[in-house]
């Protein structure tokens, strides 16, 4: 069976459009039903106007909603949860094992302990979100999610769209969310699995396909939102932004660039190989198509094991690793933007540059024995190892890239940990994380900096005055 | 325009590679494949074990390679250099300094960084541009073998001259050109302010009174410019039978991008010249000659070069040929680039076709391979570049 068909439970006789897949000498295609833009307002209508069921509904509620979905998704039997294994890797290209492994970080970072701490980590009384509470300056407060939140995806990693679907959910927006034709599978499936977990979510969530860039059926869903949410190119982010009306809040994730640090500390003979095995394990994941995979990788001097011996480490870790998660075929244009960086590192000025693993290997790694400012790979297991005297040197390195540096994960000592947190803040870093972690982020986390529900919800005071004003017009008042 | 002709060479053998260069270049092959393969391979050997030993950095490329002039015995094995090092480095066996002209890449792609093509004379690029140039520009019908072949054309350049570009090789290329093969009332209509509009429709209509054939030569997106301004002032021209258009290099942004179907279709509209009559040229500042199509009636058009230059269709991580009818990247081995690399990787894709023989009659050019395609928020080069020059 060569074909899908995703959500035919909404389709409204609508049109279907295929999308194909080539991977391994295979071609897969899946199916997605494609609105007229007159079908796809009637359906943004239609989401939007069923809000004051959903806004009903406490937080607690639809948590456990969540958590369920999520056991079913996390079960090896569950047939969705098959139809992803199945799938994804003949979508995406990506190793089934690596996607296996990576769909449980995913899932698991939303059950009901997490979901609170989510809350939590936005909200100091996460009840507001149901009712008017007390605020400590006096009178209440309520956070009010939007009317109707738009999603729109990338296709990147497999789960991205999990983040903003669920933080949606538990401010109680209703959201329509546009997939991209690169992974369109994990959102139909998760929502199709949340309404069967809780058949009240059904009405609320909407998930659409329409190819990136159609700017009438972008206006469209762009002018029915409150809030519009996006993933993606900071080219295809502009395009977007220009069809958000100004009263519309626009949310994006735009092009992020990371890195990996390692201290001398972390270089002695006993303990080299593993941080090279943590490093290269968050290259392998995700091909370093996330936001927060590394692209190069700083390695300080003074270690007993120096930075180029730890650059053939980390060579010799994605060799092997290429055993367990073999990378995926890269299409044409990959290869070249492959071969291109390669060579590039073999032809730069600095006589010290040069480039591990063969022409045609499916990784390569590039020393050089000098630091310079981020900048990045050509991905699918392409990085650069930097040597640096001392960690704090990286710091203008990073720096040089504000707008776009994003998490450095880190081999360092306690001592290293509390010198660099504050510099690498005022850098521009907003997360820093250990080795081996850079590609799944705490629940709760601030991606790219921002507050994953605060963003979302618009905050109602009701002031001390209102309160004793009233007071006056009470019929029991004196 | 004064052509320089050879100053003393590098070392003595090169005097004697360009000039057998030169009269290989003459030479007329037709019918002897076997000897044309052989005479191309042996020049091509010659010349990759001369820039190996005098160009420092493409000898520590090749040698990283493991290609020596000891080990290479085909012009397919001599390592292809890819363009962008034509940024990195300085890939010249004469001393740059001493160069008479450097092209440089427009740097479109790469922020500040040009990638130079160092030229110690011209004589060799010239012979190249024009012996290729009047068989497939001059003659018609441009598929070969042409019937009747022009000596010279009245012609417009829409593309700015050499004196205000030195360093773009399509300045020069179009300079020579109107030069060589230009008839009396040829012109450059471009000047430091921009395209010269008035004297464009003047020259077109000078053109439909003498019901002689002219030639509008430029880069694609001047000729939209053209386009554009006709438009504005509601002029259309049927330029007299024979007259023809040459276009080169896209729109590079600095036009309106127009799908190229379209593209043709319009110049027929505005100028009166059929598509078979407008020809494609296919060139690059990393290379010393020309491709060009005959005519883009249909399309996608199959592009070819003399027999100076072969091409290869390659997958670009392991440089091996892709099996017949699949994508991949292009390779030029160019006997004209002497003193430079003669074999170059490109960053485009193109599709080869396959000739009588064994050896491909050509090419087709189905656009630019643009690195990683960034699919959602990791950053890859191209996108990098693009957000950091904005």
């Amino acid at each position: 069976m060569n074909l899908l068909r995703l959500g035919q439970h909404e389709a409204m006789g609508s049109a279907w459009h295929t999308l194909s897949y080539e991977n391994a000498g295979h071609t897969w295609q899946i199916e997605v039903p494609h609105y007229s833009p007159d079908q796809l307002a009637l359906l943004a209508q239609r989401v939007r106007a069923s809000g004051a069921a959903l806004k009903a509904m406490p937080v607690s509620q639809i948590m456990a909603a969540v958590d369920q979905a999520m056991a079913r998704l996390l079960d090896a039997q569950n047939p969705q949860r098959q139809l992803l294994e199945l799938w994804l890797p003949r979508i995406t290209g990506l190793d089934a094992e690596m996607v296996g492994l990576g769909l449980n970080a995913c899932f698991k970072t939303f059950r009901t302990p997490q979901l609170q701490r989510f809350v939590a980590q936005d909200f100091g009384n996460p009840k507001c979100l149901d009712e008017f509470q007390p605020s400590p300056k006096g009178g209440m407060v309520r956070a009010v999610g939007p009317e109707l939140l738009v999603h729109v995806w990338a296709g990147n990693v497999p789960g991205l769209p999990l983040w903003s679907l669920i933080s949606g959910l538990l401010v109680k927006a209703p959201s329509v969310g546009k997939v991209s034709s690169a992974e369109p599978l994990v959102a139909y499936v998760v929502a199709q699995v949340l309404a069967e977990v809780e058949p009240r979510l059904a009405p609320h969530v909407a998930v659409v396909w329409f190819q990136g860039g159609d700017a009438a059926r972008e206006r469209l869903l762009c002018e029915a939102a409150d809030v519009v949410l996006a993933y993606g190119g900071n080219t295809s982010l502009a395009a977007l932004r220009a069809q958000v009306p100004v009263t519309t809040r626009f949310l994006q994730h735009g092009h992020k660039l990371s890195a990996t640090l390692v201290s001398a500390a972390a270089l002695d003979v006993h303990t080299a190989s593993h941080t090279a095995h943590q490093a290269a394990l968050d290259v392998v994941r995700f091909e370093q198509q996330g936001c927060y995979s590394p692209q190069v990788v700083y390695v300080a001097r003074g270690g007993r094991v120096s930075p180029k011996e730890f650059s053939e480490l980390l060579a010799q870790e994605l060799a092997a690793l290429q055993h367990k998660f073999p990378r995926r075929d890269l299409t044409l244009e990959e290869s070249a933007g492959v071969s291109t960086w390669r060579q590039t590192q073999e032809f730069a000025s600095e006589p010290s540059t040069y480039v591990l693993g063969d022409a045609a290997a499916p990784w390569a790694v590039a020393y050089v024995d000098s630091a310079s400012q981020l900048a990045p790979s050509a991905l699918n297991r392409t990085l650069k190892v930097m040597a640096v005297d001392h960690v704090r040197d990286v710091v203008p390195h990073l720096a040089a890239q504000r707008r776009f540096v994003q998490t450095l994960g880190l081999a360092v000592s306690p001592e290293e940990l509390q010198l660099l947190a504050e510099p690498l803040a005022l850098a521009g870093v907003t997360r820093l994380c250990a080795l081996g972690s850079m590609t799944s982020p705490e629940p709760g986390w601030h991606h790219d900096g921002r507050f994953s529900l605060l963003d979302l919800v618009r905050m109602v005071d009701l002031e001390a005055s209102a309160e004793s004003a009233a007071e006056s017009y009470a019929s029991y008042r004196d | 325009m004064s052509l320089t002709l050879c100053s003393p060479p590098v070392a003595p053998t090169e005097e004697v590679l360009v000039q057998d260069l030169l009269a290989f270049t003459a030479q007329d092959f037709s019918g002897q494949n076997q000897l044309l393969d052989e005479a191309f391979n042996q020049l091509a050997l010659r010349l990759f074990a001369h820039q190996f030993e005098f160009n420092a950095p493409f000898q520590r490329f090749s040698r990283q390679r493991a290609r020596t002039p000891r080990t290479v015995r085909r012009w397919q094995d001599i390592p292809a250099v890819p363009i962008a090092a034509f940024k990195e480095q300085t890939l010249s066996c004469w001393p740059p300094e001493q160069c008479e002209r450097v092209f440089m890449t427009s740097g479109t792609t790469r922020g500040d960084v040009r990638g130079r093509h160092f030229h110690p004379h011209l004589q060799v690029y010239d012979t190249s541009m024009r012996l290729h140039f009047q068989q497939r520009f001059m003659g018609e019908p441009f598929s070969q073998p042409a019937r009747q072949t022009l000596q010279s054309i009245r012609m417009g350049v829409v593309f700015p001259d050499e004196t205000l570009m030195p360093n773009s090789s399509l300045a020069h290329y179009l300079q020579l050109a109107l030069h060589t093969f230009g008839a009396s009332g040829s012109r450059c209509l471009v000047s430091d302010t921009g395209l010269l509009v008035d004297d464009v429709v003047a020259s077109l209509q000078d053109a439909v009174a003498s019901n002689q054939p002219y030639a509008l030569l430029g880069a694609s997106y001047s000729l939209v410019h053209v386009m554009d301004a006709l438009q504005e002032r509601g002029l259309r021209f049927v330029l007299p039978e024979g007259s023809r258009i040459l276009d080169t290099g896209g729109f590079k942004g600095q036009s309106r991008e127009v799908p190229i179907q379209a593209f043709y279709k319009q110049l027929t509209h505005f100028l009166g010249v059929p598509p078979s009559h407008c020809i494609n040229m296919y060139g690059m500042t990393e290379l010393s000659t020309q491709f060009y199509d005959a005519g883009n009636a249909q399309l996608p058009s199959l592009k070819s070069g003399p027999h100076w230059i072969r091409s290869r269709v390659v997958d670009p991580l392991t440089g091996l040929d892709m099996p017949a009818g699949e994508r991949g990247i292009l390779v030029h081995c160019d006997l004209a680039n002497f003193n430079s690399v003669t074999t170059i990787l490109t960053e485009d894709v193109g599709l080869a076709q396959m000739g009588p023989d064994v050896e491909p009659a050509g090419f087709y050019l189905l656009g630019r391979a643009q690195g990683s395609q960034a699919k959602g928020c990791s950053m890859a080069v191209d996108e990098f570049l693009r957000a950091t020059q904005s």
